[in-house]
């Protein structure tokens, strides 16, 4: 009996939606292709159920007092849509991306695991099914998407939901400690020759050291959450504060996951911007050194902010200015990077594709929600704002202003290798300038609502000054922003089918994913040239101009 | 044009009440921030929208000089903003300690005990306990000792400073001074449970003589009843079950489970400051408390109108 | 460096910090006011020692295991493997007594919060073991069918180390556990 599998002919084409070649060749699918497909697909069904609950939010705030929802509602919707927008959409699109592009870009054929990374998809996916479960089987949770104790606890909130709550989160940790085992391993061991760890393309750089915070970080999380089961399901005390358990306890627990977690979600929105802005300003990116090595320094710094979370909860100002040092500190690689990407385009030959225009977008975008954050690193103006709409903008310009942009910028610069059909430009634009009028009018006033008062998490509003029309004003652009959303729905599916066929390299980019065929086929490579830099296609490029084959005879072929 | 300068004026002096010295502290704090940070935005905004322009295809249709990187500018960018850093955590430890003053020996002259929804305001030294409105005398500096009775809320009245979270199991101590007189409103800021949303705080700061009058009123047993439907009401509250929950001092009711009612009318509004205190919002309240404030811990009574008309009655005579 | 061996090293350093966040609570509750919780002095010490040598004795079975390669040394093998895993269950069964032991006197996850970490920290241990028992005989089954020869090295490899893992984690939790306990 065989334990390994083997690859099929190269000249079995990928599976491909259009040409409907079986829902069982999907489900059993080991590729690392069509897994990251999966997970892109996954991520965007969950983004439209994310984003209609924040639609539900954004018009029972519209004015105070209204109606729409109930308090019991409310708070469901925006836990859900907490943990949604997380775990199930920006995490999944994140791994998707990598399971797709990582072993393209290093020249393999496979991850390492090929089963842990179909396990890791399919877990996760159960997990995210096993969440919205929840609302037909009692109530989904309800006690914020971080669940503080003893709130989460049985005595306060008495329906499974916060049951459900842990184990999807717990069955979609393990999907993703699975899937950050696999970017290690192929990474470490399925270069192709020539390419060191110094010449891997950016992107790939930042999986893998992102891979080690999910290594260090989501066992931390699995220990709290089986601790608030174990509490919730048996009746322990860890948690419960009248029986000598520690409401603290759990908030260290979660947040020593919980700010790591953030450069999680961050760390490959930074590695698809510096994959977009090279090759649309048609220069190489600038200080690939500083942006490698600050990424390691985000990695390791992260471990020591986590209690900026913290400081209203009394801990002592030793205690306080530690962390308020060390998160100000993580702000400076971060900084690096800023300058890094500006300096890539400055003195280029900018094209403004909607990628482009999308990865640019971000650098603004972030350095705002950036900013935003270092603000809560100052502890007295964390004392006024934290827990208000102020730290709602902030985390709204961090998550939707990187992660959600990058994503976006990805797709469009992806899109064509994953199908063979580049994006309509024309619905790009529309879908930009919506998202970019929608997203600043809605999040934007939130820095005001914050400073004038209105906390985090509530159903409604008290009638005071300036509230009904700043939450008016950002209802109405909220509406604007799900219009954004849906042009781009439409223009993935309209482009499948009318969008213009791509060819191998439709953006004139260097790195290895460029050199298979549009879409891939199942086997992706067949021949890889040695590698000799960090722009490999370049390489062949000018040696081709140069009448000399960069081609290595012995054709390095990769199982 | 002056009309709209007026509006932006008044918006932003909106944005930062302060009545405090902390307020104060923490508004120059932040203002200082924003100036650098609106600065960092604007140079990266800048730089950004000048080579979007400067540097476009089309009007620079060459491939540009593959520069790789420069070590001097990656110094600079690191190292200026390591020192902007440095200013502002000698500015935050600087405010930290202006605002976070040693406590330690001194009895806190207020005790908030924080539940689902609600606030316990009692002041240990005058022997007061109330609900969710608390009282203070103009410029001096009062201790408060925050903790919960049930989950993590947390007490942030922003035109006073900072905010504090009530952590059941832990008592928290933090300084309250109102340098002017005013009413000031404050909410719960640390989600806990269903109606966090109506867990409103309201601050009198008073004059030194309002502020005795005041709590001599508190320290007061409650008035009886002079008035007949009144004084039926009262009866009804220790037999009704009202009295098992509320405690209204000088009366057989002494538990502080719910908000203390000895003094409810003088209070402005009712159920942590959802409504105003008026005869037909308390009768509501009343008649159907989970329609009002749902999965707040009074159940509904079903109570008969003349219990009703008794009831609301002697509350309203709670001055 | 072999894919596996990566593989495993990188999956027991994510476990090492799920145990050491187990551990860091463990220490914090065993000490409700700074002190020793009272709960702590039912622990049994000698009977926990006895337990972790046999559990200590399976990692050296498994190592031995390794070190008889070759087709006509399979019946070595296949005794080491067999005592591995009956050495693991001895561990099992001890640790098991313990719990009963600890039960019958009203000690359980929910008696206080020293119960709660205890049998938490403990417990996972235990699932751990318990995993690796699974994988080691469906090792044993492996190498009893002769059918899987080119992978038993890989196969032997990542479940030693596994297994010695587990053992390592028991060595700290003991002492941490154990020997807190009589300190």
């Amino acid at each position: 009996m065989r334990l390994s599998a083997s690859i099929p002919e190269p000249n079995v084409p990928l599976p491909n939606i259009l040409r409907n070649n079986g829902l069982l060749y999907w489900i059993s699918s080991v590729d690392h292709k069509q897994i990251g497909i999966m997970y892109l697909c996954s991520s965007l069904i969950f983004f439209v159920l994310g984003f209609s609950e924040a639609l539900l939010m954004r018009i029972q705030l519209a004015q105070p007092g209204m109606t729409l929802l109930s308090p019991e509602l409310y708070n469901q919707i925006f836990t859900m849509h907490g943990t949604t927008m997380i775990f199930l959409v920006l995490t999944p699109m994140l791994i998707g991306f990598s399971t797709y592009l990582l072993p393209l870009m290093i020249g393999a054929n496979e991850m390492a695991f090929p089963r842990l990374n179909a396990f890791s998809f399919w877990i996760f996916l159960f997990g995210g099914i096993l969440l919205y479960f929840s609302f037909l089987a009692g109530g989904a949770p309800n006690v914020g998407w971080f669940s503080y104790a003893p709130l989460s606890e049985k005595n306060y909130s008495f329906s499974p939901g916060v049951d459900y709550w842990a184990i999807s989160i717990l069955l979609m940790g393990i999907g993703t400690i699975g899937a950050a085992l696999n970017f290690v391993t192929t990474t470490l061991t399925m270069r192709v020759a020539g390419m060191s760890l110094t010449r891997v393309p950016l992107f790939v750089w930042m999986i893998f050291v992102n891979s080690f915070l999910i290594l260090a970080a989501f066992p931390v999380l699995n220990a709290g959450l089986v601790m608030i089961l174990i509490d919730r399901l048996l009746h322990a005390h860890f948690f419960t504060t009248a029986s000598g358990g520690s409401a603290l306890m759990w908030q260290h627990m979660f947040w020593v996951f919980g700010h790591p977690e953030v450069y999680i979600l961050a760390l490959p929105a930074f590695a698809i911007a510096s994959e977009v802005i090279p090759v649309f300003s048609r220069k190489p990116i600038f200080g690939y050194e500083f942006i490698a090595g600050s990424t390691v320094a985000i990695t390791l710094l992260s471990f020591g902010v986590w209690a900026h979370h913290m400081f209203a909860v009394g801990l002592g100002t030793t205690f306080n200015a530690f962390f308020a040092a060390t998160s100000m500190l993580i702000a400076i690689p971060t900084g690096i990077k800023i300058f890094n990407w500006l300096a890539t385009m400055w003195r280029g030959s900018i094209l403004f594709s909607t990628a482009m225009l999308f990865a640019v977008a971000f650098l603004i975008e972030f350095t705002i929600g950036g900013l935003s954050g270092v603000g809560f690193a100052l502890v007295p103006v964390d004392w006024r704002l934290t827990d208000s709409y102020f730290v709602v903008a902030h985390i709204h310009y961090v998550f939707i202003g990187a992660t959600l942009i990058c994503g976006f910028a990805g797709v469009y610069y992806w899109y064509p290798k994953i199908t063979g059909r580049i994006l309509s430009e024309k619905l790009g634009k529309w879908h930009f300038w919506l998202f970019i009028f929608g997203f600043n009018g809605t999040f934007f006033v939130f820095h005001f609502l914050g400073l004038l008062g209105m906390p985090r998490r509530v159903f409604t509003y008290p009638d005071l000054p300036y509230f009904g029309s700043l939450n008016l004003f950002s209802t109405f652009w909220s509406v604007v922003l799900i219009l954004s959303f849906m042009v781009f729905i439409y223009n993935l599916f309209y482009s499948l089918k009318q969008g213009k066929p791509a060819g191998r390299n439709p953006w004139n980019a260097w790195s290895l994913e460029w050199l298979t065929n549009s879409p891939p086929d199942l086997k992706s490579f067949t021949e890889v040239p040695v590698v000799q830099s960090r722009r490999p296609l370049r390489d062949i490029r000018d040696s081709v101009q140069s009448g000399i084959s960069a081609l290595n005879e012995t054709g390095v072929e990769h199982a | 044009m002056q009309y709209f300068w007026d509006k932006i004026e008044r918006f932003f002096s909106a944005l930062f009440q302060a009545a405090s010295p902390q307020a104060e502290d923490i508004n120059h704090l932040f203002y200082q921030f924003t100036i650098v940070a609106t600065l960092i935005v604007l140079i990266v905004a800048g730089g950004v929208i000048y080579s979007a322009i400067r540097y476009r295809a089309k009007k620079n249709p060459e491939e540009p000089a593959q520069t790789h990187g420069n070590l001097k500018l990656e110094i600079t960018w690191t190292v200026i903003p390591f020192l902007l850093l440095v200013f502002f955590f000698y500015l935050t430890v600087k405010a930290m300690k202006e605002i976070n003053q040693p406590y330690a020996g001194k009895k806190p002259d207020i005790v908030i005990i924080a539940h689902q929804w609600w606030w316990d305001i009692r002041y240990p030294g005058k022997k007061i306990i109330t609900a969710n409105e608390l009282h203070i005398p103009v410029n001096q500096k009062l201790l408060m000792e925050i903790e919960s009775a049930d989950v993590i809320h947390s007490w942030w009245v922003p035109e006073l400073g900072r905010k504090t979270d009530a952590v059941p199991g832990r008592q928290n101590y933090s300084w309250i001074v109102a340098d002017k007189a005013g009413v000031y409103k404050g909410k719960c800021s640390e989600y806990c449970g269903t109606q966090h949303a109506w867990m409103l705080i309201r601050v009198v700061a008073q004059t030194e003589e309002e502020f005795e009058k005041w709590a001599g009123q508190q320290q007061k047993a409650a008035v009886t009843p002079t008035d007949s439907v009144a004084r039926a009401g009262a009866r009804l509250f220790q037999h009704k079950a009202c009295a098992s929950c509320h405690a209204i001092r000088g009366t057989a009711a002494i538990s502080h489970m719910a908000p203390d009612l000895t003094h409810l009318a003088s209070r402005k509004t009712i159920l942590s400051g959802m409504l105003p205190l008026t005869d037909a919002n308390l009768r509501h309240w009343l008649q159907k408390p989970q329609k009002i404030k749902p999965d707040a811990n009074m159940p509904d009574f079903m109570l008969s109108p003349q219990e009703m008309n008794a009831l609301t009655k002697y509350l309203e005579e709670l001055q | 460096m072999p894919r596996y061996k990566i593989f495993m090293f990188f999956f027991l350093a994510s476990e090492a910090f799920f145990f050491l966040a187990l551990i860091i609570a463990y220490v914090y509750y065993s000490h409700p006011g700074g002190d020793l919780s009272a709960t702590a002095q039912y622990l049994d010490f000698k009977r926990s020692a006895l337990y972790t040598f046999f559990l200590l004795a399976s990692s050296l079975t498994i190592w031995l295991v390794g070190r008889v390669s070759g087709n006509k040394k399979k019946f070595f093998r296949l005794f080491w493997i067999s005592m591995t895993v009956i050495l693991g269950l001895v561990f099992l069964f001890g640790q098991g007594s313990e719990y009963a032991r600890l039960m019958q006197t009203d000690i359980t996850v929910s008696k206080d919060v020293f119960g709660s970490a205890f049998f938490t920290l403990t417990g996972f241990h235990g699932l751990h073991v318990i995993i690796g028992l699974v994988v080691l005989s469906i090792f044993l089954l492996m190498t009893l069918s002769g059918r899987f020869r080119s992978v038993e090295k890989t196969v032997l490899e990542s479940a030693s180390l596994y297994w010695h893992f587990v053992d390592v984690v028991w060595l700290v939790v003991f002492s941490v556990v154990y020997i807190g306990a009589i300190l």
